[in-house]
């Protein structure tokens, strides 16, 4: 399963690499076929300039040609029906639109080199046909029919018209020439264009079949991996609820076990308590007697029985009182351990600095007697707890504070906390002795305690205090140096949640 | 308490120690009652039900039960009191013991314990305690069997 999972996630990385190439690779495509696109339109829209260029250069050509044929007609009608002044009239507009016709030529021409060749030829002839074709018509227009007839005969000889005619072809020719190969152009660049596009389709294919292929790999890996992830995961959480069971099961144990000792240990300690009572009160009338004897009938006395009855069994009897006394508060210090491990929690939402507050008040006195002073510094966060637990811990936490100041220096115990994400923090510094940095850990065991013994205590408050942060899923530690004042730091889930089993 | 003279006490505790300190601590309350001691819970039963000085044959009696037995459980022979005869039955049970867990209480009410007293394990409360049960004892007022008492 976690080989699975390793996979998984190396291909993961992989993935990633594979579909950007896929990515960059389409997009070439379309940067290239689009490309391709816009070349391929300028180059028709170019093509569709040169083809109307060249029927409006043939067009021009037409046009001359047109007019040029026209006054040749009407001069050869006037030269045969003098008297016929139409013919005149059509010739002049013939020729008074001649040379715009040819300027129009010229014009659209210019960029070709053989066509200015052939223009210059066309001028030519035309200007020698004009000559000709004035003097005939003065002649006319004179008077002289037959000389201009004659004139005419000549020229016909020399063919001027013909000649024009055949530069005007060739110069139609040109241009047709022109388009082939232009249009040829415009061929081989679509051919290139739909190569192009081709290539570029085919990458495309490519591109999206890949990915797919990757995604459609991925999703399966992801399918597998998460299947693998989620079996590993309900077996995680078996386990767990299979260990927090076993953990709680122990912890009752230990419970049920503190409380069995310490209701066993109790039972033979009320025989020792009760017996040493019998026992002082025996003594008491045993010294009476030895009273008695001293005075009635002193020569009875040895000094080994007075002593025994006077000093001997007093003292014997107070060292197993003060002894039994002391046992007896350990051993219900263990029970009142083992009894807070199995209260019933109550969680509720709590006002900690209201609960500061009546603490403070509660301890009034000695902190009067102590000159000390107990503050809440900044806002305190408000969790959801034991409030039974909190109290406790924050009470022994502060008495503790109190009980160990620096004698003749005015005591300042300040609460602090804030949040770190789902846990409040909560800091409770004094300005007191201190605890030596080699007891940090030992002074939150049972019956240990640190420093100067000169304050009542069997070391049972921070064990506790420890017990029950424990409890509610908290931690506790501590900071602090010798004649450097304590602050012990309290980190508590913002709400409590049960993690014990119900019983 | 002279009334009551043949009323016996009937003491189950399996702690010599404890027994002679309750004894001498009714005593000195100046409960005369004869008192049987036994250490365990085979024998006190036998006597309760079978002995004819017993309660089941013969005169009132009040029983005096420490739940921790070597051999059985303090609320099993309270369950077998509470649920023999009528006879038994009205017998006055007082737990007397170190336990002082509620639940513990509780299941020795629900069983029919008509008291329930936990052993101080400080002497004088102790005394106190028992000489206190033995001023209750002086009072209470023991059922009478049959045509006898």
């Amino acid at each position: 399963m976690a080989a699975l999972d390793i996979r998984a996630i190396l291909r993961d990385k992989g993935i990633g690499r594979r579909l950007r190439g896929v990515m960059v690779v389409a997009f070439l495509a379309l940067i290239l076929a689009g490309g391709a696109a816009v070349w391929m339109t300028g180059r028709s829209q170019q093509h569709i300039r040169a083809v109307s260029h060249t029927y409006e250069v043939e067009n021009a050509v037409l046009d001359a040609r047109q007019l040029l044929e026209r006054g040749e007609t009407t001069r050869r009608g006037y030269l045969l029906a003098p008297g016929q002044r139409d013919f005149l009239a059509i010739y002049r507009r013939s020729a008074q639109a001649l040379p715009d016709a040819l300027k129009r030529i010229r014009r659209l021409t210019s960029d070709n080199p053989v066509q200015v060749a052939y223009y210059a030829t066309l001028l030519d002839q035309v200007r020698r046909l004009v000559v000709l074709r004035e003097e005939s018509i003065a002649r006319i227009t004179a008077g002289d029919v037959a000389g201009a007839r004659a004139a005419f005969d000549v020229e016909h000889s020399a063919l001027p018209m013909a000649s024009i005619r055949a530069t005007l072809d060739r110069m139609a020719r040109e241009e047709r020439r022109l388009l082939t190969i232009r249009e040829r152009d415009v061929a081989t660049s679509e051919r290139m264009f739909y190569v192009v596009l081709a290539v570029a389709g085919i990458l495309l294919a490519v591109a999206v079949v890949a990915s797919l292929l990757t995604v459609l790999g991925y999703t399966r890996d992801l399918a597998r991996s998460h299947d693998a992830l989620r079996a590993l995961n309900a077996g995680l959480e078996d386990r767990v609820t299979e260990r927090t069971a076993d953990l709680t099961r122990a912890n009752e144990e230990i419970q049920r076990f503190a409380y069995i000792v310490s209701h066993d240990l109790r039972s033979p300690l009320v025989n020792v308590m009760g017996f040493t009572a019998e026992l002082e009160s025996a003594t008491g009338q045993l010294s009476q007697l030895v009273d008695r004897v001293e005075a009635e009938a002193p020569q009875l006395l040895t000094d080994d029985a007075r002593f025994a009855a006077r000093e001997d069994l007093p003292e014997a009897i107070g060292f197993i009182r003060t002894s039994t006394q002391k046992m007896d508060r350990l051993i219900n210090a263990i029970l009142q351990l083992s009894r807070q491990g199995r209260r019933a929690l109550a969680p509720e939402r709590l006002d900690i600095a209201a609960m500061v507050g009546q603490i403070r008040e509660t301890l009034a006195h000695r902190l009067a007697d102590a000159d000390a002073t107990l503050e809440v510094e900044g806002d305190l966060p408000e969790i959801v707890s034991d409030r039974f637990s909190i109290d406790q811990i924050l009470s022994n936490l502060i008495e503790n504070a109190v009980k160990y100041l620096r004698p003749g220096v005015p005591g300042r115990i300040v609460v602090r906390g804030h949040c770190e994400g789902s846990r409040a923090v909560f800091e409770i510094a004094d300005n007191g002795r201190g605890i030596d940095p080699r007891d940090h850990a030992r002074v939150f065991d049972l019956f240990r305690r640190s420093g100067t013994q000169d304050r009542p205590g069997e070391g049972i408050g921070l064990a506790t205090v420890r017990a029950l942060v424990f409890r509610l899923g908290g931690l506790i530690d501590l900071s602090s140096a010798l004649g450097e004042g304590a602050t012990f730091r309290l980190s508590l889930p913002l709400t409590y949640a049960s993690q014990e089993t119900v019983e | 308490m002279n009334a009551h003279q043949s009323v016996s006490i009937v003491m189950i505790e399996d702690d010599e120690g404890h027994a002679r300190l309750i004894e001498k601590n009714i005593r000195r309350a100046g409960i005369m009652n004869d008192i049987r001691h036994f250490t365990d819970g085979t024998s006190a039963l036998d006597y309760i039900f079978n002995d004819d000085g017993g309660p089941a044959r013969n005169g009132p009696a009040l029983v005096l039960l420490d739940l921790n037995l070597p051999d059985m459980s303090g609320t099993d022979i309270l369950a077998r009191i509470k649920g023999g005869d009528a006879a038994v039955r009205r017998t006055p049970v007082v737990v007397l013991t170190t336990t002082d867990d509620s639940r513990e209480i509780q299941r020795c009410y629900d069983l029919g314990a008509n008291v329930y007293i936990t052993k101080p394990v400080n002497y004088e409360n102790f005394a106190q305690a028992i000489r206190q049960l033995g001023l209750f004892l002086s009072v209470i007022q023991v059922p009478d069997l049959g045509e006898g008492g």
